[in-house]
């Protein structure tokens, strides 16, 4: 631990690795808002994802079951955040909150419930196998930043692929930008034909599915090992939502900003050992509190949040009827 | 031709109470009915877990004076938070830093409960903390109400980072020793919060057996006057026409900036006093203080459709609820405290759909096109 280039390469490599679940939350989040919808329900939703993808990952000993158990069983929670907000125009806000109670709550009564049946991850050859490190050929010998991004789980690349995916969509696709004049301006939209509806519901699934996703990433982070009183999810649900106006609501602004949020998470872990390897440069680590580091992602994001709404460009990207229910009969 | 769907949605006029009241009945019902499904399915009693909720574990309890005392402590806070917040919800300001509020009124009172509560009497005590706290929560949301008056900052965001940036800063203070942190119990080696001194605890009144928490009867008065106040005053009337249209308000004269920035900071500084008066009955700080009031307060605020007395009944149930489930779900090894957030997850959901029937109706298509000719 004691060289320095080691305890640089560890730390850069668990920025990436801790953290790359808060991308699938973002991602997932970005084209929910892009919808229109402020879902603030990631933490339940990914919690939900995180519980059923794990299991189902375990019971079929197969990492692509857990990858596709936890993208439905979260789309049930969008599906359901679609029902109330889109077909039954229930207040957004609230019901976001109530996807991230219930879905905390489902969490601990399935994990409580399984008492001694609960299954540990190491029973599954082929889970821990599918988390393991994947060396990118060529791309992982590159010195130090070669171990941190191109020598981690399939996961990880997964989630970038997804996120390049998104801004490929949102950006240059028809239906993409269909989605985002849904967001903009629902009634202008609807006049020319999309359906709103539709478009709605399939992206708050999508994006639901997606921060799942994330949550069975963490499942696999965390080993599978449940406590009955810390959930998996940990509070990236509501870091992501950070995330997501961080990012200024683009996808691939999402990946740079789940690195500089990663960092400051993995620095307040990292901040002895570097103080360490670095005692001339760095030594002044070890006098920042950690807690300040673990506020920092929320103090930047509440300063973007202002300067963007001073500079009158509403944070560039946020979508203009964010929140706002539609209801087609008052257009 | 585009084939029209057979129904379409129509909003109605003026609530029925009575329809209302109905849906609301079966939504708990159909809650309830889904959570005895599940504890049936961990192979749970349903009657007994719910009897043992419902009752709080009074019956057969050794001292069941000191469990309605805690009770009162859990019933409290959710009571003033959700009253507070009613009042920024019907300004549609969409205050959700009830986390963050809560914990600066709580860290405001107790810095001044340690340095005060060894000199001063306590009744003053007491009293300076609730000041310290109300201004505490005050001062942390008239923030957001200020952004969003000068330049439009999104507050629910807003108001969202804050709750954690107030979290860290209590957990700095839970965490960190050192001389200068008065939080902190010298003699213990570990961080650990520091008993109040016995003159900036809650005042209780005796009455027999049961020790009656002041706080109680603080909230109790303070919801009588948030209902008169929303009623019969100049400012309640200001909140609901400014919460109905902004620009109807700036034509009438009224100030609408003050009004928000006035009614954001008294519904900030009442979450900061709900704080105070929880940690002054605690008689000790913690990390975890908020017990997610914050967000409970959102649930009961919305349930109770922001209507005074029905926040007081709803608070008082979901009271019960957590209270209760946390106390049955001692018997159970399978169920634990959370069973309750599933249980309000269910009943907010259904709730939030029957809201659907009573505010719109559906109207078939046919009758639609006569009415419009």
């Amino acid at each position: 631990m004691n060289n320095p280039i080691q305890v640089l390469t560890l730390f850069l490599f668990n920025i990436v690795l801790v953290n790359l679940p808060l991308l699938y939350g973002t991602a997932g989040e970005i084209i929910t808002e892009k919808s229109g919808s402020l879902n603030l329900g990631v933490e339940g939703t990914m919690a939900v994802g995180a519980i059923f993808g794990y299991l189902a990952g375990c019971a079929a000993d197969s990492l692509a079951a857990g990858l596709l158990a936890s993208f439905l069983a979260a789309g049930l929670c969008g599906l359901l955040f679609a029902l109330l907000t889109v077909s039954l125009q229930a207040n957004q806000n609230v019901t976001g909150l109530t996807i991230t109670t219930f879905g905390l709550g489902l969490y601990f009564f399935v994990g409580k419930g399984m008492g001694e049946n609960w299954p540990a991850m190491t029973a599954s050859a082929s889970l821990a196998r599918g988390f393991a490190p994947v060396e990118l050929p060529l791309l992982s010998k590159i010195p130090v930043l070669g171990k941190a991004l191109f020598s981690q789980n399939p996961l990880v690349y997964l989630g970038i692929l997804i996120a390049a995916a998104m801004w490929w969509y949102l950006s240059f696709t028809k239906t993409g930008l269909r989605l985002r004049a849904v967001g903009e301006n629902p009634a202008a939209a609807d006049s020319v034909g999309v359906n709103i509806l539709l478009y709605k519901y399939v992206h708050l699934v999508l994006g639901s599915g997606i921060m799942g996703l994330g949550g069975f990433y963490m499942a696999l982070y965390m080993s599978g090992s449940f406590e009955g009183s810390n959930c998996w999810i940990n509070g990236y649900g509501w870091i992501a939502i950070a995330l997501v106006i961080f990012a200024g609501w683009s996808p691939l602004l999402a990946i740079l900003g789940t690195l500089v949020f990663g960092f400051f998470n993995t620095l307040q872990i990292y901040a002895g050992p570097l103080a360490g390897a670095f005692p001339g440069t760095l030594g002044w680590l070890n006098a920042v509190p950690a807690h300040l580091l673990k506020a920092l992602p929320f103090l930047i994001t509440a300063i973007v949040l202002v300067v963007s709404s001073i500079r009158q460009k509403q944070g560039a990207g946020q979508p203009a009827a964010l929140g706002l229910n539609y209801f087609r009969e008052e257009r | 031709m585009k084939r029209q769907p057979l129904f379409r949605v129509v909003k109605r006029e003026g609530g029925s109470p009575a329809r209302q009241a109905l849906a609301y009945a079966a939504a708990v019902a159909l809650a309830l009915l889904a959570g005895a499904l599940l504890l049936l399915a961990q192979g749970v009693d349903p009657v007994d877990f719910y009897g043992r909720m419902i009752t709080l574990g009074i019956p057969g309890s050794r001292y069941p004076w000191r469990t309605v005392e805690n009770f009162v402590k859990l019933f409290v806070p959710l009571l003033i938070v959700s009253l507070a917040l009613s009042l920024a919800f019907k300004m549609r300001f969409w205050n959700i830093g009830g986390e963050g509020q809560f914990i600066m009124g709580a860290l405001c009172a107790s810095a001044a409960g340690l340095k005060l509560g060894e000199s001063l009497p306590r009744p003053l005590t007491v009293l300076v903390m609730a000041l310290c706290g109300l201004a505490g929560g005050g001062l942390y949301g008239l923030l957001a109400a200020a952004l969003k008056v000068k330049w439009g900052t999104n507050e629910t965001l807003f108001t969202l980072m804050l709750n954690y940036i107030a979290l860290y800063f209590l957990q700095f203070f839970a965490e960190t020793k050192g001389e200068w942190n008065f939080f902190l119990d010298p003699e213990s080696a570990r961080p650990r919060f520091l008993k109040f001194p016995e003159g900036a605890q809650m005042i209780t009144l005796p009455l027999g057996p049961f020790q009656l928490n002041l706080s109680l009867i603080a909230a109790l008065a303070l919801c009588a006057a948030i209902f008169i106040y929303l009623k019969r005053s100049k400012g309640g009337y200001e909140i609901a026409v400014v919460g109905d249209s902004p620009s109807t308000a700036r034509y009438a004269g009224m100030k609408v900036e003050r009004i928000i920035m006035r009614t954001i900071f008294l519904s900030a500084a009442l979450v900061g006093l709900a704080g105070a008066f929880y940690v002054s009955s605690a008689g000790i700080l913690s990390a975890s203080v908020t017990n997610d009031v914050g967000w409970t307060g959102i649930v009961v605020a919305w349930l109770a459709k922001l209507n005074t007395v029905g926040i007081a009944v709803t608070a008082l149930l979901i009271t019960v609820l957590q209270f209760g489930c946390q106390n049955a779900s001692t018997t159970y090894a399978a169920i634990d405290a959370n069973f309750a957030s599933l249980i309000q997850g269910i009943i907010l959901f259904a709730v939030l759909a029957a809201d659907f029937f009573t505010r719109f109706r559906l109207a078939p298509r046919s009758a639609a096109v006569k009415e419009v000719s």
